[in-house]
């Protein structure tokens, strides 16, 4: 067994230390503990971040990915397979490996068409695991409850890198235009009108063809098609923070400028403190509660949108099973005679689940940090 | 029987109780002050009255009987024909309460059509409290108006019902003084000529002294002294009355300690045994923390609720009590900072190009001295332009001209060992997200933090807290701490004051002065307050519209003042003896970005002349020290 | 306030260009054309030859900006450059791979992306702002409680289920309307009905929710108070007080969509077969059509900042406080 440290994973791992990080910072700060207080106090609250943390482990441990070992040459020599595993894959062995034939329904015993028999003509011949397929299996007879946990972990890094990477973009503009005015704001704020006003589908469609020719052009850049998967995934993360920085950073910049004439920041300027430290010491801590509303709220539109993207086709690397993905495949079955309709359910089901667990948080984040939204 | 009637009303919000159990009686045609510190439930008591408490507030117990009906039992529609009906209401902010998208005149048809069904006496009604042109009036939108003139136009709403009662919450609170007075003068003629009853809320002693027949004194949500007005002023029951007299600076002779009460107003939702004063009240008994005082007649209609006993004849009110700090005034010494011709434009861009078409000039030439040691306080109203020169003195905004002079050398930018700046908000003033020690080591971070604290009459051991935890008393005095740190030779105090209370104010006070004495600082004092620049300044400069129409020694302005403006500014305070003075001006001050040709003040000078239209009137001397710019200072 | 509007025309002119500029360097820069048809014609078994051939094709033979062959005018407009990025600007946008001129295909596809789009945000901003009244009404109820729940229930459904189970209900179960496809002239309406009502559907549940918070926030000004305090009756506040407040960001806001509306939707398009601008570009992205994606992207820009502008200008005319200062 080898480990495989993919580009995503190091990111995801940097993102959830960055959160249990932030949290226990957050924790500590006595202005924000009456906030937290109120979080903790709300059941749906609680709820919804227990959903998410479920969902965000099923992510993690679908993160530490490895190469398993071939049985030796002989010759005795080592080698490794050139699948990339998870240790979900491997936690879920039964569910990966017990595959049909094809189409099955959930819990069924019988495979869903009949088929020619050798023995007793056309029947629905028997599974070779029934009963124990809860969302039943697709096309080729891959299990859809094993889908559709693979799909969580493309969901959580698309909703989360994407913010990652463009948060010191938008912290740093947002910040730098709204605290030092004149030329620098004029820039920065044509900067994000201009980008701003190219469609988000359509900037996003044109990066990801861009970048597909990029890939597909440099083939050697990748060993295995797990990391060109990989590279393609964050590439989206990172066309998606770029076209979504221009809301953040134009946010923080109408709060620095609030901030700026506050009576604390001219005191600090009388006392002749530089810029550079009012900004890390008066400005920053004051606006870092709309950074990390804006990260919750931003979470769930990623989530449907890699779903939308992916359907569209300018989306995750086909072979990346993902919400988007299974839908796309899923809805094609909806037309056959009669309907198979549980790949898509299973889709639903749990999407559903995990964006509304994260619309239902961010909301209870907001009335609890951001004053003006209480009712 | 009484037009309003309130017994034992109790307003709960949650768990808090903001009001507990107030009674008072109103009669027709008087007027009624609830007078009290911030927090004490007065404002409360008054939405109670109107039922428009804010959202999780309800009235707990107790009933009102307002014109034969109570009004606790009347459903919400009923209650909507009593509401601007026979009980008006006027608020604090005009600038907010008035809905910015429809015009004036709607908006007072709006209160017509409902109680009368006759919509045409919009005009009448904008005549009726002192608008002029009003039908032109009546089709603007709020913003095109001063808040004075909002003001009008809220108590012209207020009057469309014909109230038989009149609460006015804080009314004049957020105008200037001149503007304040016109509005006081206006209420108090058509209360008289309508008969109204009015139930004025206030924190102000000199609007109370004005306005009132009968004072209700409100404590941390308990009234806790009913008396007429006279009565009230001469002979006040209550302890907490006696030091909100003696704490007023107005009231102090010059440059002796206020006397103060101890610690602060205390927070919704602290629990009390006993008298709620106990914590801070220099005279407590023992039983006191005990037991809750009982009604006690203290003189003919007026009622004390406290357990002392005092007669009304052992009340000398003691004007000036505390003890003498004296502060040496002698001769002038040389001047530490001298402002030559200083000036603050800022460009009004209009057009394609936005090239600037014009200029507000915030300040426009202002010259001034200050000598080590000494305060000079720079009066004016909102708008005049004091706070930016404060800005440009300090270096915190750049000026357009002028030169800045620290005795031979001069000045450019900041100069943070010299000068610092105490600010007016306590809240706004210290980051939340730092914790105490860190704010005071600041500017200097190798500073002995207790040390300072102590300093400032703080303990060392809150170096660690956060400045949430603290009054904004407290906060003002970790702000005072923050400068301390540098060891400037000059503060400029930027109305360091006008965010506390009464009480609180003269800790504040008390503490300027002192630290003036034992370090040798030089004030800039920037304040609207002339009680508080009498009790602490030795020298006054006027500001009127970007420039300075009068100054000198403290002595020389407030008692002898030459330039009408400051005549007029000098009438308009309050006065807590009750005493009016006649000299009044009309009208809102003029826009800074289109001053009127001549003399500035000339469209609102009961003075003004032929060639004050025309020239600016020079400097002319009055004494030695006293000087004003106008042509009849002499 | 004529200077004002001229003055965000010419605003609007730099970022016009600077789009420009950004879909240049994204389609010419990161990629060499080579490399694009290197990728259009299958990485194996192309040859020199093919990749001139396909450039020349399209006008990728050119140098980026400066052709040196050319002289006098033709150095700077016989490029790249001037041919595909400046020459948007006087709505010339080539020739699409299927050989037909896009400007035309543009003009001709127009139609029936209006005609889902423009119902979709008329019936769904009425519907939302409808919504978000009725839930402001009844504010602190169950009532009000039950509406927000669902409103966050149904922001968090993708909008893929909402056609697909929309398609499926409508369509196959019920055989209301044709699945999908469309029609000229008025009998498209029975095409047009589903994905209109599908797409208010989906949009509702955020912007309903949206609206309602702005309708809270403008209940706790001070000036409702002083409505309240003239003994208005709640439904008086509410519509004439709050409702004027509240519409002037909600109209301004929804205005800069109004031109964008002429892009329709990729989505719904694609689904239904409506064969509008949506599905163009979904056939462009598919197919890597370059010139189509970069046509797109440019126009869809352009009205977005006539968008922008349209926002000032309503908000001269609503708003008092702008239009008569
Ligand atoms: S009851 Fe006691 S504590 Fe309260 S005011 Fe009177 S003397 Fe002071
Ligand atoms: S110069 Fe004239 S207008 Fe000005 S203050 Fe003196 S008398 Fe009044």
């Amino acid at each position: 067994m080898k480990f495989v440290l993919l580009w995503s994973d190091a990111l995801f791992f940097l993102l959830i230390a960055a959160m249990i990080a932030g949290g226990v910072w957050a924790s500590r700060q006595p202005h924000l503990r009456a906030s937290w207080r109120k979080v903790g106090q709300s059941r749906v609250a609680i709820g919804s971040a227990a959903v998410l943390a479920v969902f965000f482990a099923i992510a993690f441990v679908d993160s530490l990915h490895y190469r398993p070992q071939l049985p030796a040459t002989p010759q005795g020599e080592v080698r490794y397979s050139t699948e990339v595993l998870s240790a979900l894959d491997a936690l879920l062995l039964p569910l990966r490996t017990q595959t049909e034939k094809t189409y099955s329904a959930p819990l069924a015993t019988h495979l869903f068409a009949k088929e020619t028999l050798d023995d007793a003509g056309r029947d629905f011949p028997p599974l070779r695991y029934p009963g124990t397929h809860l969302f039943g299996t697709d096309k080729v007879g891959q299990d859809v409850l094993y889908l559709t946990l693979k799909s969580i972990r493309t969901a959580l890094l698309i909703g989360t890198l994407t913010t990652l990477i463009m948060l010191p973009a938008a912290i740093g503009l947002g910040l730098l235009a709204g605290y030092v005015g004149g030329w620098v704001d004029d820039v920065i704020q044509y900067l994000y009108t201009t980008l701003n006003s190219i469609p988000g589908v359509l900037l996003i469609a044109a990066s990801v063809l861009m970048m597909q020719v990029v890939i597909d052009t440099h083939p050697e850049w990748f060993a295995t098609s797990a990391e060109r998967a990989d590279a393609r995934l964050l590439a989206l993360c990172a066309i998606l923070g770029i076209t979504s920085w221009t809301g953040l950073c134009r946010l923080l910049r109408g709060e620095t400028l609030k901030l700026r004439e506050l009576e604390y920041v001219q005191a600090a300027r009388a006392l002749g403190v530089s810029s550079a430290l009012i900004l890390w010491r008066h400005i920053l801590p004051n606006v870092m509660h709309i950074v990390m509303i804006a990260m919750v709220m931003d979470f769930s539109g990623l989530v449907l949108a890699e779903a939308v993207l992916s359907y569209v086709g300018i989306g995750v690397d086909p072979n990346t099973i993902s919400f988007g993905t299974m839908i796309n495949t899923a809805r094609m079955e909806l037309a056959r005679e009669p309907m198979v309709w549980w790949s898509l359910a299973a889709a639903f089901i749990f999407m559903f689940v995990l964006v509304l667990a994260a619309n239902l948080f961010a909301d209870a984040l907001r009335d609890a940090f951001d004053p003006r939204a209480s009712r | 029987m009484s037009l309003l009637s309130v017994r034992d009303l109790s307003v709960s919000i949650g768990a808090l109780r903001p009001v507990d159990g107030v009674s008072f009686e109103l009669e027709r045609g008087e007027t009624l002050a609830l007078l009290g510190e911030s927090g004490c439930g007065k404002s409360m008591t008054a939405l109670a009255l109107m039922r428009l408490l804010p959202a999780g507030g309800r009235i707990a117990q107790g009933t009102i009987h307002f014109a034969d009906e109570d009004l606790c039992r009347l459903t919400e529609a009923q209650m909507r024909h009593v509401r601007g009906g026979k009980l008006g209401m006027i608020f604090q902010e005009p600038a907010t309460s008035l809905n910015p998208v429809m015009t004036v005149g709607e908006q007072i048809a709006e209160a017509l059509r409902f109680h009368t069904g006759d919509t045409r006496r919009v005009v009448e009604l904008l005549a009726a409290v002192g608008i002029p042109d009003p039908e032109r009036r009546a089709r603007e939108y709020p913003f095109q108006m001063s808040g004075g003139m909002k003001q009008r136009a809220m108590i012209a709403m207020a009057l469309a019902g014909a109230p038989e009662l009149l609460i006015a919450d804080e009314p004049t609170t957020a105008l200037d003084v001149t503007i304040q007075a016109q509005v006081l003068d206006l209420l108090d003629g058509l209360r008289r000529e309508r008969g109204m009853a009015m139930l004025l809320i206030t924190h102000d002693l000199g609007v109370v002294a004005r306005m009132a027949d009968h004072i209700g004194l409100m404590y941390a949500g308990h009234l806790v002294e009913m008396a007429p007005r006279a009565a009230f002023f001469a002979a006040p029951g209550h302890p907490y009355a006696r030091r909100l007299f003696e704490a007023l600076p107005e009231m102090a002779q010059e440059k002796r300690r206020l006397a103060t009460i101890p610690g602060s107003v205390p927070p919704l939702g602290t629990t009390f045994t006993g008298c709620r004063f106990a914590d801070r009240c220099s005279e407590v008994l023992p039983v006191c923390h005990r037991e809750l005082p009982p009604w006690r007649e203290h003189g003919p209609a007026h009622q004390v609720r406290c357990h002392l006993e005092v007669r009304v004849e052992q009340i000398v009110r003691k004007v000036g009590a505390g003890e003498t700090a004296s502060v040496g005034v002698p001769a002038p010494p040389p001047a530490l900072l001298t402002v030559r011709e200083l000036k603050v434009h800022f460009p009004i861009r209009r057009g394609i190009l936005q090239r600037a078409v014009g200029y507000v000039r915030a300040v426009d030439g202002v010259d001034l001295t200050l000598p080590a040691g000494r305060t000079l306080a720079l009066v004016g109203e909102s708008g005049c332009g004091k706070t930016t020169v404060g800005k440009a003195i300090l270096g915190l905004q750049a000026p357009t001209a002028g030169e800045i002079h620290w005795q031979a050398e001069k000045l450019q930018g900041l100069a943070p060992e010299r000068m610092q700046m105490v600010f007016q908000d306590p809240f706004g003033s210290l980051n939340p997200r730092m914790r105490i020690c860190e704010i005071v080591a600041e500017g200097r971070p190798s500073v002995d933090v207790a040390r300072i604290l102590e300093q400032v009459g703080l303990s060392a051991s809150m170096a660690d807290r956060y400045p949430h935890e603290f009054s904004g008393g407290q906060r003002q005095r970790i702000a005072i701490a923050r400068v301390l740190a540098v060891a400037p030779q000059v503060l400029i105090c930027d109305e360091p004051t006008s965010a506390l209370d009464v009480s609180v104010q003269a800790q504040i006070l008390n503490l300027l002065a002192e630290l003036q004495q034992t370090l040798g600082l030089s004030y800039l004092f920037i304040t609207h307050n002339i009680g508080v620049v009498n009790h602490l300044a030795h020298e006054v400069a006027v500001m009127y519209l970007g420039r300075i129409v009068e100054r000198g020694t403290v002595a020389e302005v407030l008692r002898a003042p030459r330039h009408p403006y400051t005549q007029a500014l000098l009438a308009a305070v309050p006065r807590i003896d009750g005493r009016r003075m006649d000299v009044k001006v009309a009208g809102d001050p003029p826009s800074p970005s289109n001053p009127p040709a001549g003399c500035h003040f000339h469209p609102r000078c009961p003075r003004a002349e032929a060639r004050c239209r025309e020239a600016y009137p020079p400097v002319v001397s009055v004494s030695a020290t006293q000087s004003a710019c106008c042509f009849f200072a002499k | 306030m004529l200077a004002y509007l001229i003055r965000r025309l010419l605003y609007a002119l730099p970022i016009l260009i600077g789009v420009n500029v950004i879909t240049f360097a994204l389609f010419f820069i990161v990629n060499t054309p080579d490399d694009m048809a290197r990728m259009q014609l299958g990485v194996k078994r192309v040859t020199p030859e093919a990749i001139e051939k396909w450039k020349t094709e399209r006008g990728y033979d050119k140098p980026l900006f400066w052709n040196t062959q050319a002289s006098g005018a033709g150095q700077v407009t016989d490029t790249i450059f001037f041919g595909k990025s400046v020459k948007m600007f006087a709505l010339d946008f080539g020739r699409a791979d299927d050989g037909r001129d896009i400007a035309r295909e543009i003009t001709l596809r127009m139609g029936p992306s209006l005609a889902v789009a423009v119902p979709v945000f008329v019936l769904g901003l009425f519907a939302a702002i409808s919504f978000a009244l009725l839930l402001v009404y009844f504010r602190a109820t169950y009532l009000d409680f039950a509406g927000v729940v669902l409103c966050v229930a149904m922001m968090s459904v993708s909008g893929l289920f909402y056609i697909i189970g929309g398609q499926w209900l409508v369509s196959k179960i019920w055989h209301l309307v044709p699945i999908s496809g469309y029609a000229e002239g008025l009998s498209a309406a029975k095409f047009i009905i589903l994905p209109v009502i599908i797409s208010v559907l989906a949009g509702i549940g955020s912007a309903a929710r949206w609206y309602r918070t702005i309708f809270l926030e403008e209940y706790t000004r001070d000036y409702v108070r002083t409505a309240r305090a003239k003994g208005l009756s709640e439904r008086f506040v509410l519509f004439r007080h709050v409702l004027r407040n509240a519409l002037i960001p909600i109209l301004t806001g929804a205005v800069v969509v109004i031109p964008t509306l002429f892009m329709g939707s990729l989505l719904i398009e694609a689904f239904f077969g409506i064969p509008g601008l949506g599905s163009y570009t979904i056939d462009a992205i598919n197919a890597q059509d370059f010139a189509v994606v970069r046509a797109m992207v440019f126009i869809g820009s352009a009205l977005y900042i006539v968008g922008l502008l349209l926002t000032d200008i309503s908000y001269t005319l609503v708003d008092p406080r702008i239009r008569l200062s």
